[in-house]
């Protein structure tokens, strides 16, 4: 019985594990001020394809993937649409990262997607 | 009869576990989902199933494709434009704005988008993309050593209005050198400047 109610544990917890990764993207930063260079990355994972920033009035932005070998961008978006979205498709091990690029008094927000 | 009873509690037990955990990951699911705001989430899937309307062109060249300039024009009352290798493709790069300022508020909206980097000297290909007002008769980028490239305008009529359209893929020699964009300006017939746009490799 006691084991049975381990594997129970250990089931149960890696469908939750399963069912959260599936939800498709993770907000990683946000802020409702930004100053010029100001941003956030998303933890390093293989499953991200796309990196979009969404907010509620335009500034200059930008998106971008950074791998973990040579710490190159990939797919790079800059641009003032209050959303911007960019795709890289790669098995490489890589982060999503957002910045401002100019000073803002506007709530933006930068999500990682897989 | 022991080991029956046994296994139904253990059946009953592993049952009642998996939903339980397929409901926590359901309410973690929706967690992390609920970070992502509403309207961007609406956005981001009528993005992914309407259609793309060409309105410019980007040559390919130096061992690129060539691309082309998309806009969709959303039910979520967005105009979003894309520099993308076909209509089809899902490797498309851009950007929207609400239909009521598809410019954000501008005369001139355009992308950067680029391969490598951050240094100038490492990016392997960069290209510039947008739209403008049908009152822009030029656009030139000035570039870091302040020379300017002229880009070619296409008309591009939609529901928004009338535009005129450019997509313009930057030199492999001018990148080598050092040598990026830092401004994109529109200008009306007489030269004059109707707006401007800073932008630039490295942020």
């Amino acid at each position: 019985m006691k084991r049975s109610l381990l594997a129970v544990t250990v089931l149960a917890f890696a469908l939750a594990l399963c069912t959260s990764a599936w939800a498709g993207s993770v907000s990683y930063y946000s802020s409702p001020y930004w100053s010029a260079g100001q941003g956030g990355s998303s933890s390093f994972s293989s499953s991200w394809w796309r990196s979009t920033m969404g907010k509620n009035a335009s500034f200059d932005s930008t998106v971008t993937f950074i791998d973990n070998v040579s710490y190159s961008w990939h797919s790079t978006l800059r641009g003032y649409d209050t959303y911007l979205a960019t795709q890289w498709f790669s098995s490489q091990v890589k982060k999503a990262h957002c910045r401002a690029n100019a000073s803002a008094s506007a709530w933006a927000g930068c999500t990682a997607w897989n | 009869m022991l080991r029956i009873g046994t296994l139904r509690r253990s059946i009953i037990v592993v049952a009642i576990a998996v939903a339980g955990g397929v409901l926590a990951g359901s309410v973690i699911a929706a967690q992390r989902g609920g970070d992502v705001a509403p309207d961007f989430e609406s956005l981001q899937a009528a993005v992914a199933a309407e259609q793309m309307t060409k309105v410019a062109d980007i040559a390919g060249s130096e061992g690129a494709a060539a691309r082309g300039i998309y806009v969709q024009e959303l039910d979520t009352g967005h105009l979003c434009v894309w520099d993308a290798p076909s209509a089809a493709s899902r490797e498309r790069q851009g950007g929207c704005n609400s239909i009521e300022e598809p410019l954000g508020g501008s005369a001139l909206s355009a992308r950067l988008a680029y391969e490598g980097g951050p240094a100038i000297e490492s990016v392997r290909d960069a290209r510039l993309s947008g739209l403008a007002g049908s009152n822009v008769a030029s656009i030139v980028v000035v570039m870091t050593d302040g020379s300017e490239r002229a880009l070619r305008l296409k008309e591009a009529k939609l529901s928004a209005g009338d535009f005129v359209a450019f997509g313009y893929r930057f030199k492999k020699a001018d990148l080598r050198k050092g040598v990026g964009p830092i401004a994109v300006i529109a200008q009306d017939a007489d030269g004059g400047e109707i707006a401007r746009q800073p932008t630039g490799i490295g942020g």
